[in-house]
């Protein structure tokens, strides 16, 4: 799995590629803790070129989204396909989290 | 004719047996989205059995087991020697939570029940048997 952090217009987004699996989701989760310490309080996850996401990626998203809204922000999933959408939506994730076609639609948010 | 595979249950024995499996996989045709299912079922598993059914940090034996019936179709059971667990005995989660409310974790069954064909379990001499299947033929 490889995380790859941009920022645009201040607000930074996390292009998530690859398998998010019981052992890479910590990576993520680390990731996403880091920008949480750094004051950022909502956070673009694109999940465009994810090919696999287990139980334990979506507990990953579930407790950083958590974190996130504690801060008043929140955690904006983008660009679901395959077998991540797939398992996004038989957990009904998609519901939970904003969800968003494009990275710059989930960066305008509303 | 079946294969099998016997590893110590521990986090880094996932990628040996996702690769294991992979190879019953190809042999079999599945098609890439019914592979990342595959690896999904097993890895949901595997973390089960070290959490639940090899809990006291005293990590223990599994094996697994696959045969390929017919093309596009694969058989597949996983054991282990741990304490009596039976994952299709939990409760389902329930999906109309809000994030305030959901739980971080209890997913993982929901995906299994959902990606698996005939899962059954049973308790043999001492061994967690959990078997299933996954199917591409209509």
């Amino acid at each position: 799995m490889t995380i790859d952090r941009t920022q645009i217009e201040g607000k930074v987004v996390l292009h998530v590629a690859g398998r998010m699996d019981a052992e890479s989701a910590v990576q993520f989760e680390a990731q996403c803790d880091s920008c949480i310490s750094e004051g950022i309080s909502s956070l673009v996850i694109d999940l465009g070129d994810l090919s696999y996401v287990s139980s334990m990626g979506l507990r990953s998203f579930v407790t950083i989204a958590k974190k996130l809204k504690s801060k008043g922000g929140e955690l904006r999933i983008c660009r679901l396909t395959g077998f991540a959408r797939q398992v996004f939506e038989l957990t009904r994730l998609n519901q939970v989290f904003p969800t968003y076609e494009s990275v710059e639609s989930a960066l305008l948010g509303g | 004719m079946p294969q099998s595979l016997t590893l110590i249950a521990k986090p880094e024995s996932l990628t040996p047996v996702t690769e294991f499996v992979r190879k019953g996989a190809h042999e079999a045709n599945l098609p890439e989205l019914h592979m990342r299912q595959l690896e999904l079922m097993i890895e949901e598993i595997l973390v089960n059995i070290w959490r639940y059914s090899y809990p006291e940090g005293a990590p223990g034996t599994i094996e697994v087991t696959y045969s390929v019936p017919r093309p596009g179709e694969m058989e597949i059971e996983v054991a282990d020697q741990g304490v009596a667990f039976d994952p299709l005995k939990a409760d389902p989660p329930d999906l109309t939570l809000d994030l305030a409310q959901r739980p971080v974790g209890g997913l993982g069954i929901l995906l299994l029940k959902s990606f698996a064909r005939s899962l059954k379990y049973r308790r043999q001499l001492g061994w967690n048997r959990l078997s299933f299947g996954i199917s591409a033929n209509p």
